[in-house]
């Protein structure tokens, strides 16, 4: 979940800043003022100096355009020229997030520390247990050496004042596959052997050096100089996002300059037939259970964590996957853009040659604010009726089991059970399944997001506003029905 | 018919202060302590019409007629705090 804060709100200031100037078509002349517009002299520096808050400026702008940071080769090298590559589209490594090491401020090297409380006791537990020698008392109070110390925690529990305090490093401790931590440096390094591509770390770090690689520029830049066709892919999730009703938010994506529009529901609707079906032969085929496949950082879970689980994970396209080949069928000669909450579905786009480009709420949010397009606006479409109801419910934890149970008969009731957000515990539980299947479900619905895609990493509204925007969408389409 | 509310808070729902932290704005009633509740009303509005300037000011919110830029719902409900306690006076 994304709380609000400034880090936050300094990448979508950036996105709109860009999206601004490409569509002035001045971005390569006005590119490398943005950090001196953003952080002008005038303020009280956020970090040791200007320079510096100039340079993280500098840098996110870089990772935003879809640049490894440690790939640099000079340090030199004007934005304008990233920003060239950009709109031609930066060459894709599979790995979508990059540490901005200027942002990252390498905070508590050591997890421990001791607090004022420390009374410098005779007795000194901390002192004759720790198993590094890493405490001295000094003044008469203990102090952790820094060199020695391995985070094992045993002095904070040896400790009869509770004056060692546990100081988390909140991009590790978010991140639920430990794919993240210091290098020699003290910077944070994403281990790619690892990464799920969950978003976890991204919306953990409050100094916003957690950066996904963006491809809005490209998009952008083809969209208004019409160099390709576009058909947008819309997630339910996006239905959840904004301030109006479905109709209105599809108008307004319309604005941007797509040629058509298609709801990922739709193919929502077709993922909910199939993997009914493959379910109920699985199970007569004798498996023990199935699990869903929708949830793209869910499955790279499985690839680099749980391979054992791999055998049990549905074969059904996600609806992505689905809507993607629909949209080929229909419009042969567009683009296809997946719009939805997700960092993962990154992933998983590069793996489907189905979809060309994905966008992020936010990005989205951003090309709304620059090109001053109103979501609000009034219109008198009707949503689409293909889709049911069930399908947009997709964006919800629990959403998913809801569509397969709607279509299934009476007699074929079958037991499900909800794996709500990837962490440590719902992991060691999803990697036991294949040995023993503990909790006895037929089902098992897993959502990396807790709460599901509406809980999204790079989501705009709150969660729990999202959670009633999607009902309203839900609803949307439920009273068409009935009036039909 | 509802009475007039003492205090009308009016969020910008205008697409960049939606973005820029507007979204969480919505959530207003949440944090309002119970003594205010009763005498606040919140309400959407459009675009107030300060999106053209370079300067950092969204999201912005309107607290009976008086415009209050870079809102946060927290400095909305001490802004609140402050005019009912100037009213007690
Ligand atoms: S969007 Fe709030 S002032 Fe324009």
């Amino acid at each position: 979940m994304t709380y609000y804060n400034n880090a936050v709100i300094t990448k979508r200031e950036l996105l709109v800043r860009l999206i601004k100037l490409l569509d002035e078509d001045t971005l390569f002349e006005k590119i490398d003022r943005i950090p001196l517009e953003m952080r002008p002299r005038t303020n009280s520096p956020i970090r040791c100096c200007v320079h510096k808050d100039r340079a993280v400026i500098k840098y996110k702008i870089m990772a935003l355009l879809g640049f490894n940071i440690a790939d640099e080769q000079d340090e030199l090298t004007p934005l304008s020229e990233y920003a060239v590559q950009a709109i031609k589209g930066y060459e894709q490594d599979g790995n979508f997030l990059t540490v901005v090491d200027e942002a990252c401020s390498s905070c508590v090297q050591v997890n421990y520390t001791v607090s004022n409380l420390c009374q410098g006791c005779e007795g000194r537990p901390c002192q004759v247990n720790c198993p590094k020698d890493a405490i001295m008392v000094l003044n008469g109070k203990a102090n952790i050496d820094h060199q020695k110390c391995v985070n094992c925690g045993i002095c904070q529990k040896a400790c009869p004042f509770h004056a060692i305090a546990y100081l988390p490093v909140p991009c590790e401790e978010s991140c639920p596959v430990k794919a993240i931590r210091k290098n020699a440096n003290g910077i944070e390094e994403i281990d790619f052997e690892k990464c799920i591509h969950c978003g976890k770390c991204m919306t953990a770090c409050p100094f916003g050096a957690i950066s996904g690689k963006s491809q809005i520029l490209n998009l952008y830049y083809n969209i208004k100089h019409k160099q390709e066709k576009t058909v947008a892919m819309v997630a339910p999730a996006i239905l959840s996002q904004f301030k109006a009703n479905s109709s209105q938010i599809i108008n307004a994506i319309k604005e941007i300059g797509f040629d058509e529009v298609v709801e990922v529901a739709e193919g929502a609707n077709l993922t909910t037939d199939h993997e009914t079906q493959e379910l109920i032969e699985r199970l007569n085929e004798g498996a023990s259970f199935m699990t869903t496949s929708c949830c793209p950082s869910y499955i790279e879970f499985a690839e680099k964590h749980a391979p054992e689980l791999k055998p049990f994970i549905s074969d059904t396209p996600s609806p992505m996957g689905y809507t993607a080949q629909l949209a080929r069928k229909r419009f042969p000669d567009h683009k296809t853009v997946f719009i939805g909450p997700c960092l993962a579905k990154r992933k998983e786009a590069y793996k489907n040659k189905d979809v060309d480009y994905v966008v992020t709420t936010e990005e989205l949010g951003a090309m709304f604010g620059a090109l001053k397009i109103d979501v609000n606006i009034k219109t008198d479409s009707n949503p689409d009726t293909v889709v049911r109801p069930e399908s947009r419910g997709y964006a919800a934890s629990g959403g998913v089991t809801n569509a397969i149970q709607a279509i299934l008969s009476s007699e074929q009731q079958i037991k499900t059970e909800l794996i709500d957000g990837l962490d440590k515990k719902s992991i060691r539980l999803l990697k036991s399944l294949p040995k023993k299947n503990a909790l006895g479900a037929d089902f098992y619905e897993v959502m990396a997001c807790d709460g599901g895609c509406i809980n999204g990493p790079v989501n705009i509204a709150p969660y729990k506003m999202s959670q009633s925007k999607l009902k309203q969408a839900i609803n949307e389409l439920k009273t068409v029905e009935s009036v039909q | 018919m509802q009475a007039k509310t003492k205090y009308k808070v009016e969020i910008c729902c205008g697409t960049m202060c939606y973005i820029m932290g507007g979204a969480d704005l919505h959530l207003l009633n949440d944090y309002l302590p119970a003594a205010l509740r009763q005498l606040v009303s919140i309400e959407g509005a459009p675009c107030f019409g300060n999106c053209d300037t370079h300067e950092k000011i969204h999201p912005c919110v309107r607290i009976n007629g008086v415009e209050l830029p870079n809102a946060s719902t927290r400095k909305i409900v001490d802004k609140l705090i402050i005019l009912e306690n100037n009213d007690l006076l």
